[in-house]
């Protein structure tokens, strides 16, 4: 799931927040630290409870460092700073380490054969309706109007129907949507609706299908060729 | 009845866990403990109260005392008249010791039953309760998230007595043999039911054992009934926010549960009413944004009439069947029509000419989405989603006029009376949001736009139903967006974070009588044995409804201690309360959550120092805290202020140490330590102080406050302020100026904002590590803060200058001789002042 923190929306928000991907707000597992709710009493009262012989105040209330406040730090610890100003994406998807393009072929084909089951039980014009989203999808990312991340994020949810991985696949669609809700609020709930119906077909029409339509992709990419 | 049973009737832990081992006493207070006490615990765990589990508290008391080699006698004169003596350092060896315990102990009830009290030992006489400033009171999160607490799947044992039935719990007697259980409320014998048959003291059910004080019953009754939502968007929007509120809300129909309910209706001069279907086909129903309709016209309207025989003012029984509606169809049905719906969607085309602003209809839309739901699902949870970027203008609900030239109501305006709409819009939507509550349904506003949109006016449509309020500047931000986003999250389970249709109710014991409480809620008039005559918050009842719940969802609850001065500390030594919360959970099914707790009754006269050491600050602050808002949005603000002052000032009369009229001899102990301070930021927070705040943005504050949990309303309260530097782990510092120093980042939470601060000589060479703070905390916090990144000097300093305590000011720079910190541009009083003069008022003989 890709993880990445881009900036809000300075323009039209004020102080708007960083945004953060649905990889990152769903991620579990991630042990929760501490949170930051710690508070210091001040110092007129904190004598009340541990009165120190002798009235001296005590030490670590201001928690003021010792030292001389506008000397430089002790050498060798500082890192490079981190801007935080526009928070950078810091991307860790293995998918986005390759340059590769995903192939459309690979990922049409793989949307079609889904279809073609989808359209012995469900209603046609269902069918018609998540097949024109196919097409704007296609259209799409041929005209280069798709992002990469897009691109491979959908060749991976693609991989995953055919591996009939239907919650997988799912998640993914809901990742790219919060994520890229512009580039694929066209043709996404097509996706969407395609996973919906192909989950609920049974394992034989999804095998006779698929079947079918890899010799059918053979035959696409010879043509093609 | 109440009195120590004979040995033998009960069971008792065997082996004690550790963790456990406070739940296993507390539960058993009036059994003779079989297992020796000291075996259990750590050193002086055993002796404080609300572990004591030998009799009466006076006993319990005792050995505590003698360890810290100081009768209870001597103690309290050390109180009064010594502060530095012996006396003292035993008394603080004594407190500090105890205070450890107690903040174990009020964490683990918190985490185990959402529950914190202002005192964990009550007093015994309702003349004792009031002397004590604050009230016995809680706050209560009635759905907490608790991973480690499986459902049961059968419904919960009720007291057979008409006027009690409190619900079986583990502090009940009970009678294996006779199969015979005894109401720790009522103290009516029940006997079990058949199904209980098999009950012995080896094979309890899951209510009666102690680590399930909380427990929670799947009750499935009548058919599972879908979730709801129903979309009232406004579309007199610019083109850039309407874009990505169309990409928004195509975007949540990704995240609704498939088989949920959705429906769509569209405003601006006119109100659309969409029919949603998977013909491809757009229909819709418009009405004029003037006219106000009945409910039953709506409906007639919108063909969702019964045959007439049925029909009893428009709400058939919740049993029936609810009629199909081809205004809400399930997502998965209609997604790909909707999407394309929405993505179709324009701006309203009425022509808006110079000057004027757009007219929108909003209290019409919204009185139609009221309608809708009741006249289809009452009784089902049902979530009514306003997005809005501008303030109604035209029609019943109207807030301002759509000349230009008038700006919108201000603060000064309803001071002088000024507001011309105020008081019909409010009592218009107060009517709706009653409505909206009675069939259980909640209503959300997303309201985005740079001027006012009339929260004021309209927040007692969320505040009533348990709905949630959202203000940004657009809705095109992260803020929006993924505020929005987040209302669909879910839990370790994969469960939405939401509830609905809520009842929760209070059974006490007879001791005790429950005042009020404060929350998104509304009174159920229920009466009852229970309900106390002097109300605090919305009072007059035992039960309360909370149409929208989430897991954080707290209310702040009041009680009365009714026993009288003089009567001896009520039998058994302890007093209960149980909250059963009866709600709809995300996945449609019907549940109760019942949570019962007790704490030990303490002489007030003999035991004041326990009870001083059993005092919760950080809940009290929050519970007085909230008292001061409900009051203020009836009262005057310095009235107010004034309450709250004179309640500090009494606080600090009764547990201070102190000489008469010598102000530097106050102590305060380490229970109280904190207090004083969260109250000098409360009066500086936005909750009580409106200067520099719009009426919405009062209305927005308040609304969060008081509704969140014990920690998130803290932080409103006194902003959390932490340094990060090279001297060190990142660390609680003072929120004071003398915080702010060259050489250091400083993260402050104020809920509502992010700051974070780069000191003057720090932002050459900054060090991450907050970052990842300051990540979580966003990433966590519903809704969005606003995040701030600023550093020594930069404009938006401001807002940690405004939350510092302004020690160093302009006035006294001159006097802290070498510049350190930061000082103040302001003439606000200082925490050190406010505390100085406190103490005199506090010493005072004259007060």
């Amino acid at each position: 799931m890709e993880s990445y923190v881009k900036p809000g929306n300075q323009e039209r928000g004020w102080n708007d927040p960083p945004q953060f991907s649905y990889g990152l707000q769903t991620a579990q597992g991630a042990p929760k630290r501490n949170l930051l709710n710690k508070r210091v009493p001040p110092p007129q009262l904190q004598g009340a409870q541990s009165p120190v012989p002798g009235g001296a105040p005590p030490s670590t209330v201001h928690s003021t460092p010792p030292l001389n406040p506008l000397a430089p730090p002790p050498c060798g610890v500082a890192t490079p700073p981190r801007p935080c100003a526009a928070p950078t994406e810091h991307a860790d998807s293995p998918s986005d380490q390759s340059e590769c393009e995903p192939s459309v072929d690979e990922v049409i084909v793989i949307l079609d054969w889904a279809l073609t089951a989808c359209r012995q039980t469900v209603k046609k014009q269902v069918c018609d309706d998540v097949e024109r989203r196919l097409k704007t999808f296609e259209e799409m990312w041929r005209g280069g109007k798709l992002s990469l991340p897009v691109k491979k994020r959908m060749n991976v949810l693609a991989e995953e129907m055919k591996k009939r991985n239907w919650e997988r696949a799912d998640e993914i669609h809901r990742a790219l949507i919060v994520d890229y809700v512009n580039e694929v609020s066209q043709w996404m709930v097509g996706i969407k609706r395609l996973i919906a119906e192909a989950r609920n077909l049974g394992a034989d029409q999804l095998g006779q299908t698929q079947n079918q339509n890899q010799t059918l992709a053979h035959g696409d990419g010879a043509a093609l060729e | 009845m109440s009195g120590p049973l004979p040995k033998g009737t009960y069971k008792l832990p065997l082996q004690v866990d550790e963790d456990f081992y406070f739940i296993l006493l507390s539960y058993r207070v009036c059994v003779q403990p079989v297992v020796e006490a000291p075996s259990l615990t750590r050193g002086l765990l055993t002796c404080i109260p609300p572990a004591s589990c030998t009799g009466s508290p006076e006993s319990a008391l005792r050995p505590c005392i003698e360890v810290s080699g100081v009768s209870a006698a001597t103690a309290r004169e050390g109180r009064e008249r010594d502060c530095s003596g012996t006396g003292t350092s035993a008394l603080s060896l004594f407190s500090e010791a105890v205070m450890a315990t107690y903040q174990e102990f009020i964490q683990q009830n918190e985490d185990r039953d959402g529950v914190r009290f202002s005192w964990n030992l009550w007093p015994s006489s309702r003349l004792e309760a009031t002397r004590l400033v604050v009230p016995v009171s809680c706050l209560f999160t009635p759905l907490k998230e608790r991973p480690d607490l499986p459902p049961v799947q059968y419904e919960p044992v009720q007291c057979s007595r008409a006027n009690c039935k409190a619900v079986l719990n583990p502090l009940c007697q009970v009678d294996f043999r006779a199969k015979i259980w005894a109401c720790n409320f009522c103290f009516q014998r029940n006997p079990f039911p058949p199904s209980y048959a098999g009950i012995s003291d080896v094979n309890q059910p899951a209510e009666l054992m102690p680590q399930f004080s909380t427990i929670e019953y799947i009750v499935q009754r009548g058919p599972q009934a879908p979730l709801i939502f129903l979309y009232v968007v406004d579309t007199c929007l610019e083109e850039e926010d309407l874009q990505a509120l169309r990409e928004s809300l195509q975007m949540s129909l990704s995240l609704l549960p498939p088989d949920a309910l959705v429906g769509l209706i569209t405003f601006g001069r006119m109100v659309q009413v969409h029919e949603l279907s998977c013909e491809g086909i757009a229909k819709s129903y418009v009405f004029r944004g003037t006219k106000e309709f009945t409910a039953k016209q709506i409906q007639e309207m919108l063909g969702l009439m019964r045959p007439v025989n049925q029909a009893v003012q428009g709400r058939p029984p919740a049993t029936e069947a609810p009629i199909s509606c081809r205004f809400l169809q399930p997502v998965h049905k209609v997604d790909m029509n909707l999407t394309d719906l929405l993505g179709e969607l324009q701006r309203d085309p009425w022509p808006v000419p110079q000057g004027k602003r757009p007219l929108r209809s909003t209290g019409i839309a919204l009185s139609i989405a009221v309608g809708l739901l009741e006249g289809t699902y009452p009784n089902t949870g049902a979530r009514v989603m306003l997005f809005t970027g501008g303030p109604p203008t035209q029609g019943p609900g109207m807030v301002v006029g759509d000349e230009l030239k008038i700006p919108i109501r201000s603060w000064h305006d309803i001071s002088k009376d000024n507001a011309r709409h105020l008081k019909k819009a409010t009592k218009y939507y107060e009517a709706l949001a009653n409505r909206s509550a009675v069939n259980g349904h909640c209503i959300d506003i997303y309201a985005c736009a740079l001027d006012q949109t009339g929260l004021l006016e309209m927040k007692c449509c969320s505040n009533l139903t348990g709905g949630h309020i959202v203000m940004g500047d657009s809705f095109n931000t992260s803020l929006f967006k993924q505020t929005f986003q987040r209302v669909f999250s879910k839990d370790y389970n994969g469960e939405f974070r939401m509830a609905f249709g809520g009842t929760m109710e209070v059974k006490t014991s007879r001791e005790l009588k429950v005042s009020g409480a404060i929350g998104p809620c509304v009174s159920l008039n229920a009466k009852g044995p229970c309900v106390s005559e002097s109300e605090m918050g919305i009072g007059g009842t035992s039960q309360w409804k909370v149409c929208g719940l989430s897991p954080s969802t707290t209310l702040a609850m009041y009680f009365e201690v009714v026993n009288q001065h003089n009567a001896p500390i009520p039998q058994g030594g302890r007093g209960a309360i149980q909250f059963i919360t009866h709600y709809q959970h995300s996945n449609t099914q019907r549940r109760i959550r019942v949570t019962t707790v007790a704490r030990n009754w303490a002489d007030a006269q003999s035991q004041i120092q326990h009870i001083e050491t059993s005092f919760d600050q950080e809940a009290s602050a929050v519970l007085m805290a909230r008292l001061g808002v409900f009051r203020a949005e009836s009262e005057e603000g310095p009235d107010v202020l004034r309450w709250l002052d004179r309640q500090l000032i009494r606080l600090c009369q009764k547990f201070g140490q102190f000489n008469k009229d010598d102000p530097s001899s106050f102590r305060l102990s380490e229970s109280l330590s904190l207090y004083p301070q969260f109250m000098f930021h409360l009066r500086r927070s936005p909750f009580l102080q409106v200067f520099n705040n719009s009426p919405d943005e009062s209305s927005y504050y308040r609304h969060h406050f008081v509704r969140q949990d014990l920690t998130q309303s803290l932080i409103m309260i006194q902003p959390i302020l932490y340094s990060y530097s090279f001297y060190g782990p990142p660390e609680p510092v003072l929120l004071d100026s003398s915080s702010i120093l060259p050489d250091r980042i400083l993260l402050m939470d104020t809920f509502f904002q992010l700051v974070i601060f780069h000191g003057e000589t720090i932002a050459q060479w900054r060090k991450a590590g907050y970052q990842d703070m300051a990540e979580e905390i966003l990433q966590t916090r519903h809704p969005m803060p606003r995040y701030i990144d600023t550093e020594h000097g930069g404009s938006q300093a401001r807002f940690l200058l405004s939350k510092v305590n302004p020690s160093q000011t302009h006035n006294n720079l001159y006097s802290w001789g070498q510049e350190t910190g930061a000082p103040i541009l302001t003439d606000d009083v200082s925490l050190q002042v406010f505390m100085d003069h406190l103490k005199k008022l506090a010493v005072s003989s004259a007060t």
